[in-house]
């Protein structure tokens, strides 16, 4: 009886743990770290834009959802409290990258010397192609 | 996609050979918010675009579904390679108007309570839309702030899981600034 019991208790308590641990990655998974991640393409914003805009479909097969590092001359820039959104190459034509909040807290002075016409490298995650905005990238982290 | 160059083309056509004033944005702001049985789930956009044509009180507004990004790793990876199909449904759009633009002055700095009317589209559906909002203006930015709520039954956006979400409250506000080429 004892030791029916005993491994009742045991089986039951490799259940719970299991259990909760699957909850808590649930409730705690952690978020792709692009920072860590090597990028997948290297380009310049360019030919970046011209891929979507000579190939939509082919581009998005290819970039999208992947760590792309784009180089290129910086068109606009916008700061404000909630963002930063850098756009390389041309205002119409261009690569629109949005930087993530840790590289924004990292890089505070070089952020404040930016200016239009800098060259920049910037490494994020593609999320596609916009009418308005160019190719879109999020969670940007600057690299030079 | 010849759709999406006819439009570019008009847009830029017609900032060209007239006066008229365009205003433009490429850093709106969408936030999610809905309450689940287990817990809120929160999103936000910042890579929103949209032009606004003050002449005729038109909006286009035009963002990519994975551009949004949630506190939760797991509901973003479940919504956006799940449930949203961005593969298919890459972005997400809304055509419309501001129904009393004609009581705005657009060149003097001020406070209206506005209507905003048209097509949404959110995974390859469209449902038309009429909401409330409010416009300023100051120091020559457009501010326009809406709020209201979606189902993702009526976009045809099945969530199955433990989630049972259906209502989805979007807070949506565009910084727009004169567009000049």
């Amino acid at each position: 009886m004892k030791g029916g019991l005993k491994i009742f208790l045991i089986i039951l308590a490799v259940f719970l743990i299991a259990g909760s641990s699957s909850i808590y990655y649930i409730f705690n998974k952690p978020h792709r770290n692009i920072d860590l991640e090597t990028p997948a393409y290297t380009i310049d914003a360019k030919s970046l834009f011209n891929e979507f805009n000579n190939d939509e479909t082919l581009a998005n097969l290819t970039y999208v959802d992947q760590v792309v590092q784009v180089s290129g001359i910086i068109a606009e820039l916008f700061i404000d409290e909630h963002q930063i959104s850098i756009v390389l190459n041309d205002q119409i034509k261009g690569v629109s990258c949005e930087l993530d909040s840790l590289t924004i807290d990292r890089n505070k002075t070089i952020i404040k010397s930016l200016r239009i016409g800098d060259q920049i490298t910037l490494k994020g995650k593609c999320d596609g192609f916009d009418m308005i905005m160019g190719v879109v990238l999020t969670r940007c982290f600057i690299i030079q | 996609m010849k759709l999406k160059y006819l439009l570019l083309i008009i847009l830029i056509g017609s900032m060209l050979s007239s006066t008229a004033q365009k205003f433009i944005t490429k850093t709106g702001f969408i936030e999610i918010n809905s309450k689940t049985p287990v817990y809120t789930i929160k999103g936000t956009n910042n890579k929103v675009a949209s032009i606004l044509d003050a002449e005729i009180g038109e909006i286009f507004a035009s963002t990519l579904i994975r551009s949004f990004q949630f506190q939760e790793a797991l509901v973003e990876e479940r919504l956006n390679e799940n449930y949203m199909e961005p593969d298919k449904y890459p972005n997400s759009t809304f055509q419309g108007k501001i129904t009393d633009y004609k009581k705005i002055n657009f060149s003097k700095d001020g406070s209206y309570d506005i209507m905003i009317e048209g097509k949404l589209t959110i995974h390859g559906v469209t449902n038309y839309i009429k909401e409330r909002g409010k416009l300023n203006i100051k120091n020559g930015i457009i501010t326009t702030n809406t709020e209201f709520i979606i189902s993702l039954k009526a976009f045809e956006i099945k969530i199955e899981d433990a989630y049972q979400l259906d209502d989805v409250l979007l807070r949506i506000r565009f910084n727009y600034q004169l567009y000049s080429i």
